[in-house]
């Protein structure tokens, strides 16, 4: 990583001025990973919506459960500078509200909906976030938690044919 | 007159893969509109996290059916960005040819597409031909006709056969001269004129509004907007092509742009094959066996330009055998999902397949 | 005796006229429920031409004669899809495509996809593939049509005689069989 965009690197040193970013990574050369606390996530969007980074290309979601923690990704694009940003923050796992952020990037409307469904994310001020939208007559914990175990819902849930014959390679076999 | 609640799919002739709009219609004027989707959710983003970091190329191309080879590009470009692997210029250039005949394979199908709602069946039956002639190539070069697995973590899976590059440019070569016919077919015919002229607008505030990428933002806002311009990867930033544009998006405008977008495309495919370097085309990414390769830990996102806008992946990894957790942007997901539900209200019945057809919906990525 | 014996005679004799007229004129259901419907549309174009079989695509259920379970099968379409079977009229077949359609394939281990269709459904005719090409489908299309003429694509009968046993799967994987027609309101 040695030819970071010099644009970038300037964007992020104005981002550390005004709102405390706790840290900065360059995973490549015109990307760079803000890390800030869940109360200033707001303000950051719509100040780098200013900056030219129009576009939100995906809110994402990721699960530390061992920190007890979700972390929540907002990815933006600058088109006419071609820079990318991950905007994190971290929540609460076993408390997880957050604020929607439809206000400033409207087409996060069903990002929202999808992490919601797949984590369990409350986003107060989505009146929608909490319909099911890919699932139907779900009956378990949000499928994309880590300690969902899909393979055991899977042989609980569906129905698989009986064999007569044991066609799985014991040990030491086939090799 | 009252409301009336139509379906349109999940099993309708019209209907494009395994999704659904549930509608509110007055008349033939739709008054409310969402999609249902998850007819095709797999969880793919939960499988992932269970399987090491090469088994994932065997599974990721089944994220978008009609176009797969972007799912394997971008997986191997975050793998790659997480180890610092230089992957060898060889493999650059054949990872291009390859996207770009996937790119042509997918806009014939969508070209074509446009036969089924404005009932010009013609259209669908000249380019799956062609689409044909695109897989019957993908099979000599990979082994597959659809799900080809080919672009794998430090460069490309084989070499290319030896002869291949005559194949792909007599075909290229018939194509383009047929691609006048297409435009005399469809892009000329009165009544697919009369169906997409003035139908189905999206105005660039819209664009903005729903983060609608690919064909779409480029027909209203006039730029250049493709990844391949704006952040080259590979080697786009050695071939010379254009982006076409336009400033009033229309269903035909978005058509024709796909129509001269196949010019460009063939124009690419011809630079490569004149400017291809001999040499390796794999390298080995990290020590060890390759099922047991741990990707150093990172949070990382890459995007390629796919034949219907900007797919990405966001790719973390903690250091094991396994991601760690990857997000999967498809790049029709803003206008199926909210453009939908904000925009297709106010047109006809009749427009919700075309809407379908000329922003590029593909129902698989979406669901994931 | 006469009477009965030449009954039993002309009844097998329509029979016999029946099948050849259904072998040689299917109509298949157009619901692309999963990943290997892509190649059907070059199995039903110039190349391959499926309408040499005497095989077309039909719009409604009410009509068709052919459910084509293209792939895996999430417990969402499952709902639509019993929907759609049990909506054609017999006699109808089920051509099951892919290994997802047997064990689950390489959704095994996936949370919304099922594991195997014929404890759901009753399935005549499996192709091969993952995905099956033109070749493949064209060869399990013919497969169907020599069953239909020596009677043993009868899986319409296996699901009218075990109707109950096949009900009770539905319902213990699926919970409710009803599909819901609100947006989730």
């Amino acid at each position: 990583m040695s030819k970071i965009n010099m644009q970038l690197k300037e964007l992020t040193e104005n981002v550390g001025k005004s709102y405390s970013v706790l840290q900065v990574d360059y995973p490549t050369p015109n990307q760079a990973a803000l890390d800030f606390q869940p109360g200033d996530v707001h303000a950051v969007l719509a100040y780098l919506k200013g900056q030219g980074f129009r576009q939100m290309s995906l809110l994402s979601c990721v699960d530390w459960i061992e920190d007890g923690q979700f972390q929540l990704v907002y990815l933006l694009f600058n088109w006419e500078a071609g820079l990318r940003l991950q905007v994190r923050t971290r929540i609460d796992r076993a408390n997880p509200v957050f604020t929607t952020v439809t206000g400033i990037y409207p087409g996060a409307k069903y990002y929202e909906r999808d992490v919601h469904e797949f984590f369990g994310v409350e986003f107060n001020g989505n009146p929608d976030s909490s319909k099911p939208l890919f699932l139907e007559n779900w009956d378990d914990m949000p499928p994309m938690r880590k300690d969902f175990d899909p393979q055991a819902y899977s042989d609980r849930k569906y129905k698989a044919r009986e064999y007569k014959t044991d066609f799985n390679t014991k040990a030491g076999e086939g090799q | 007159m009252k409301e009336v609640k139509l379906f349109l799919g999940p099993q309708h002739p019209g209907m494009h893969g395994n999704s659904s709009i549930h509608m509110y219609v007055d008349g033939d004027i739709i008054k409310r509109s969402y999609l249902l989707p998850g007819m095709l959710h797999r969880g793919f983003e939960k499988s992932m996290e269970r399987r090491t970091w090469m088994n994932n190329i065997a599974l990721i191309p089944r994220i978008c059916v009609p176009e797969p080879d972007p799912n394997e590009m971008v997986f191997a470009l975050n793998a790659e960005a997480l180890a610092s692997v230089e992957v060898p210029e060889r493999a650059h250039w054949i990872r291009m040819l390859v996207l770009e005949l996937a790119r042509l394979s997918a806009h014939l199908m969508a070209f074509g597409g446009i036969g089924g709602p404005t009932g010009l069946y013609t259209a669908m039956y000249w380019a799956q031909a062609d689409r044909d002639s695109i897989l019957t190539l993908f099979e000599e070069i990979t082994g597959q006709r659809v799900y080809h697995m080919y672009i794998t973590i430090g460069g490309v899976r084989k070499d290319l056969p030896k002869g291949i590059e005559k194949k792909i440019l007599a075909f290229v070569d018939d194509l383009e001269s047929r691609l006048p016919d297409y435009e005399n077919l469809v892009l000329n015919n009165p009544s697919v004129q009369a169906r997409t002229k003035d139908q189905i607008m999206l105005p660039a505030e819209v664009v903005w509004e729903l983060g609608v990428t690919g064909i779409g933002m480029r027909s209203s806002t006039g730029k250049a907007y493709d990844l391949r311009k704006v952040t080259p990867y590979a080697r786009y930033d050695k071939v010379e092509f254009d982006v076409p544009t336009a400033t009033y998006s229309d269903a035909h405008t978005r058509l024709t742009l796909k129509y001269l977008e196949m010019y460009q495309i063939i124009r690419i495919i011809r630079q490569i094959l004149d400017l291809m370097p001999a040499g390796k085309v794999r390298e080995k990414a990290l020590d060890g066996s390759a099922l047991r390769w741990q990707v150093p830990a990172g949070q990382v996102y890459s995007a390629v330009e796919a034949s219907r806008g900007e797919y990405g992946y966001y790719t973390v990894s903690t250091g094991g055998t396994m991601p760690y957790r990857v997000a999967v942007r498809g790049a029709s997901f803003p206008q199926a999902t909210l453009g939908i539900e904000k925009y297709l209200p106010g047109h006809r019945i009749d427009d919700a397949a075309l809407w379908f057809d000329t922003m590029g919906i593909c129902s698989p990525e979406i669901d994931r | 005796m006469a009477t009965a014996d030449k009954e039993k005679k002309l009844k097998e004799g329509w029979e016999g006229i029946s099948r050849f007229f259904r072998a040689n004129s299917l109509w298949m259901l157009m619901y692309c429920t999963g990943c290997c419907a892509i190649e059907l549309p070059q199995a039903m174009t110039s190349r391959y031409d499926m309408e040499r079989l005497g095989m077309g695509p039909m719009a409604t259920p009410r009509q068709a004669d052919v459910l084509l379970v293209t792939g895996y099968l999430s417990v969402k379409t499952l709902r639509r899809v019993i929907y759609a079977y049990e909506q054609m009229s017999t006699p109808k077949y089920i051509v099951a495509f892919g290994p997802c359609t047997i064990n689950g394939g390489i959704y095994h281990d996936a949370a919304t996809v099922i594991k195997s269709l014929d404890q759901y459904l009753p399935i005549d005719v499996y192709i091969a593939g993952c995905m099956p090409k033109p070749e493949a489908v064209m060869n399990g299309f013919q497969d169907l049509i020599d069953m239909i003429k020596d009677k043993t694509a009868d899986g319409w009968k296996r699901y009218r005689d075990n109707y109950d046993w096949y009900k009770q799967n539905q319902i213990e994987s699926l919970g409710e069989l009803r599909i819901k027609d609100e947006y989730h309101e």
